[in-house]
């Protein structure tokens, strides 16, 4: 019995890998196709959604919200920064677990104060830690450049990739590609950790604590310990997208990550689906080409994109996205899917749920 | 005497007290949602901020400052009404993620429509009231005719919410609909009408803040409010979210560690000063410091 | 005065009433007895409008007040005192009891002084926060609360819970008095069936959401069958 439930498990598990695993491959297929402008955009989506799917994770699968989330990007960020400015030639992989680990620690900080507060109070308390960034990068310059920020240049594109390419702006495309597929990459292996992490024993007991704190402790769930865990892992993904975020830009200032990244990260979110993995995938695409969106909607009603409008119309749109979606279809895009299979089939999927339809 | 309110610390203490009840009412404004629906507005300042413009531009337009500053707190009045019955009532009796996110994407909406509409540089309205400080036998006390008006106009509001929870039928009818808004329907209170009241109210309080905001002399631009809710949110926290004294007496308490952060250590770090205090009340007394920490029966 | 007629409450998938009908007079005391979960509570809920029957009517007078917001149903003159009595712990006693005026058009101060003469334990501690009351006293307080707007209904929740037989039996005794003089209609909901019925003229069994017995009191009283099996009164 026990063997059985262990091969199942692993049935599972390399289930698993084999769907990340291909759309990995499709959109590092995807980059070959599309223009160093898009390859950009699209590595910043990747970034993004791992920051999203740490999110998704913390409100769809333990209940808690977290606002500073951009908080715990540019902590990452920073980290990597640091970092690139005495050890240029480290290898990669180095920055990217000091990010984990530095977004990790900062979360655990906050965590431990703010377990014990509930949903509105911990949503502020989130925001008041990532609001506290800034200051803090501004006033420490030494460290953190001050106002202008640290600037670096770690991700160098290898030789034989760059021979893949020829022609005129061969560097650029090589550039701008080999960036967007080391991020597709790192999104690819953060969100097979998660998938996992979701049907594991932790991911069943937070989802407990999430519905049902009572019956969670009952059977025997320490409530401070899991959901402090909860929000180590969020924020440790987000100091990994946040330090992915500043590499593909090579520059972290205090105004890279401003509060409306966080409520941006949320709408990505909610829009995509709280609490799945292609709810985390949509909000990437949707990041890094909704400027594209926007500006074709733009066209569309002639308003002109350097008004004061045009360029507040991705906020106003993003907003009412989020309110819309929130009132009206409040599991998202990766929601919509299920229901419509349910309708067709009549067979029930359990998607992690917050809220409440 | 005179030496005393010219000293170091009472500019600090002027200075601080000035920026305090400014969150002090945001703080209010967050506590009286938060009483009457059990929702955390993250959209409140945003809220204050553009019903505040919309008062301002009346003032570009030659209406009087004082009609305007009514003007203002009426548009607030219709807001936080609006708010409620559109955005927040479908939400009733949902998880409260739901209500945060919704507020959340409202803030994102009314400071992209603010900054659309009159742009992201700063706004000033010019008050009838001089914003130089006094000088008491030549020397300086951080004081100006606004600075008090803005002390008194504080004191007012906080003693009229005080006053309308404490000894009004109407307050009475709010506090049971937050309380317990089954028994309260039982005894024939129209509880959705206070609800939305509840907001209506937080919001022209708020609004009152943003306007002062606007009426300083470093005046309002449209995500001004984000920091100031911050900080009026900590305040709420430290005063236990169920007391509006604790609220009021927690935005000052900030306003102050701000001053004399930005005094003594560094204008960079002056906005941690909120963050430093909840940090320290919250290991003191979680529950926070005005909450009476007798566990509600059932 | 309430008639309620063919009504089916369920809770989503659980089927709570089905089919009641019963009927409650002016200055009658009505008693609705049953084990836990026969309904009793629910049935109050949804003549205060607190539940959404699935089916069947609910008529004040002539009135039918089955759509009807709850608050609306309270200005009417419905009072429920409902299950675990409904005091605001937070508030003070007059606080309360000025909370109950809000139901209709009567004075405030003559109402409480009124109150205050028929419950003095109330009066002597008026500026005092409810959660320092006993059982006994909020039970009073929240009958109090209820009289004060001057109902025609009075629907009560199990009043006896947790009380003293000594306390319970004053209670009733006192519940058949208001009834007499203010010509109230009193529903009476009661798993003390023994107590009730001493009091009640009228009477309705329910058992897992049915009606399985109603009319006279003393008939209900004396009913070998129905005393064995559904009320747990045994000699
Ligand atoms: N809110 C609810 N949701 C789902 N089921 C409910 C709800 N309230 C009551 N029920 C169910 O409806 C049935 C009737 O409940 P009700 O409270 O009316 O019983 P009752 O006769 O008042 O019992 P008691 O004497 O224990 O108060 C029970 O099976 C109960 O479990
Ligand atoms: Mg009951």
């Amino acid at each position: 019995m026990k063997r059985l439930a262990l091969f199942a498990n692993q049935g599972a598990t390399s289930s698993r890998l084999v769907g990340v695993l291909l759309l990995t491959l499709l959109t590092l297929a995807i980059t070959f196709v599309l223009p160093p402008v898009a390859d950009s955009q699209l590595a910043s989506g990747a970034a993004i959604s791992i920051v999203v799917l740490g999110l998704s994770w913390l409100i769809g699968w333990s209940g808690q919200i977290s606002l500073g989330n951009s908080g715990f990007m540019a902590v990452g960020a920073y980290a990597t920064g640091i970092w690139a400015h005495h050890h240029a030639s480290s290898p990669i992989i180095f920055t990217f677990v000091l990010a984990m680990a530095v977004g990790a620690f900062s979360g655990l900080i906050i965590a431990i104060p703010s377990t014990r507060l509930r949903g509105p109070y911990l949503a502020g308390m989130t925001l008041a830690f990532s609001a506290a960034i800034a200051p803090l990068a501004q006033n420490y310059t030494s460290i953190t450049g001050g106002e202008g920020g640290l600037f670096f240049n770690t991700l160098t594109t290898p030789h034989w990739f760059l021979n893949l390419f020829s022609g005129q702006n061969a560097t650029i495309d090589a550039n701008a590609q080999w960036t967007a597929d080391l991020a597709v990459v790192v999104a690819g292996v953060t969100f097979f950790f998660m998938a996992n992490l979701f049907h594991s024993h932790t991911g069943r007991a937070m989802r407990l604590v999430r519905d049902n704190d009572v019956a969670a402790e009952l059977v025997g769930v320490n409530l401070p310990r899991t959901r402090t865990l909860a929000f180590v892992v969020a924020a440790a993904f987000a100091g990994l997208g946040g330090s992915l975020y500043a590499l593909i830009n090579a520059t972290v200032t205090p105004s890279t990550f401003p509060l409306t990244l966080s409520i941006t990260l949320l709408t990505l979110m909610v829009l995509g689906g709280i609490g799945t993995l292609s709810g985390a995938v949509i909000g990437g695409i949707i990041y890094a080409f909704s400027s594209n969106l926007v500006g074709h909607i733009n066209s569309l009603t002639g308003i002109n994109p350097t008004s004061n409008l045009g360029a507040n119309m991705q906020g106003i749109i993003f907003g009412i996205l989020l309110i819309l979606t929130m009132l009206f279809t409040p599991r998202g895009i990766a929601g919509l899917g299920p229901r419509f299979g349910r309708l067709v089939a009549n067979r029930r999927r359990v998607a992690p749920l917050a809220t409440g339809e | 005497m005179s030496q005393f309110l010219s000293s170091p610390i009472m500019h600090n203490i002027f200075a601080g007290l000035a920026q305090g009840v400014i969150y002090s009412l945001v703080a209010l404004s967050l506590v009286i949602i938060w009483q009457s629906t059990h929702v955390l507005n993250f959209a409140q300042g945003a809220m204050a901020m553009f019903a505040s413009y919309v008062g301002m531009t009346e003032i570009d337009r030659g209406l009087n400052y004082w009609l305007c500053l009514v003007l203002s707190i009426f548009v607030g009045l219709l807001f936080g009404g609006f708010t409620e019955r559109v955005l927040i009532r479908p939400l009733y009796g949902k998880p409260e993620i739901n209500a945060i996110v919704v507020t959340v994407g409202f803030l994102g909406v009314l400071e992209a429509v603010a900054q659309a509409v009159w742009t992201s540089t700063t706004r000033n309205i010019a008050t009838p009231l001089s914003q130089i400080y006094f000088h008491n036998q030549g020397r300086l006390v951080l004081l100006s005719p606004f600075v008090i008006f803005q002390f008194a106009l504080a004191i007012v509001i906080m003693l009229f919410v005080a006053g309308l929870f404490r000894f009004t039928d109407l307050g009475l009818q709010l506090r049971a609909s937050a309380l317990a808004p089954e028994v309260a329907r039982l005894l024939g209170v129209r509880v959705n009408r206070m609800l939305t009241i509840g907001w209506m109210l937080s919001a022209a309080v708020g609004t009152v803040a943003a306007t002062i905001v606007a009426s300083g002399s470093f005046g309002l631009y449209p995500s001004d409010m984000d920091g100031i809710l911050i900080a009026g949110f900590i305040a709420a926290v430290v005063g236990g979210l169920e007391s509006p004294v604790g609220a009021v007496i927690g935005g000052l308490l900030i306003g102050l560690a701000e001053q004399f952060i930005l005094s003594y250590w560094s204008a960079d770090l002056a906005p941690l000063g909120g963050i430093i205090l909840l940090v320290v009340v919250l290991m003191l007394r979680p529950q926070g410091l005005f909450t009476k920490s007798v566990s509600r029966r059932v | 005065m309430i008639r309620v007629e063919h009504l089916t409450v369920n809770y989503g998938a659980i089927n709570a009433l089905s089919d009641v009908s019963f009927e409650a007079n002016p200055g009658r005391v009505t008693a609705v007895l049953g084990a836990n979960g026969a309904g009793k509570s629910t049935l109050l809920r949804a003549i205060s409008g607190l539940v959404a029957p699935k089916s069947g009517d609910i008529f004040l007078g002539e009135r039918s007040i089955l759509s009807m917001a709850t608050e609306n149903i309270a200005r009417l003159g419905v009072a429920h005192v409902p299950e675990g009595r409904g005091v605001i712990h937070e508030l003070t006693i007059e606080e309360n009891l000025r909370l109950g005026a809000f139901a209709s058009e009567v004075d405030v101060r003559a109402g409480l002084e009124r109150q205050y003469e028929l419950f003095p334990v109330l009066g002597d501690r008026r500026k005092k926060y409810c959660s320092t009351l006993s059982g006994g006293e909020r039970q009073m307080l929240a009958m109090a609360r209820a009289l004060i707007s001057d109902p025609k209904v009075l629907l009560l929740d199990e009043p006896s819970l947790g009380l003293a037989p000594q306390v319970t039996s004053e209670l009733m005794n006192l519940i058949l008095e208001l009834c007499h003089a203010n010509d109230l209609t009193v529903v009476l909901v009661e798993q003390n069936a023994k107590s009730a019925l001493r009091i009640s003229h009228d009477a309705v069994v329910l058992h897992l959401g049915t009606v399985v017995a109603s009319g006279d009191a003393d008939t209900i009283a004396n009913d070998k069958n129905l005393r064995h099996y559904y009320l747990g009164l045994v000699q």
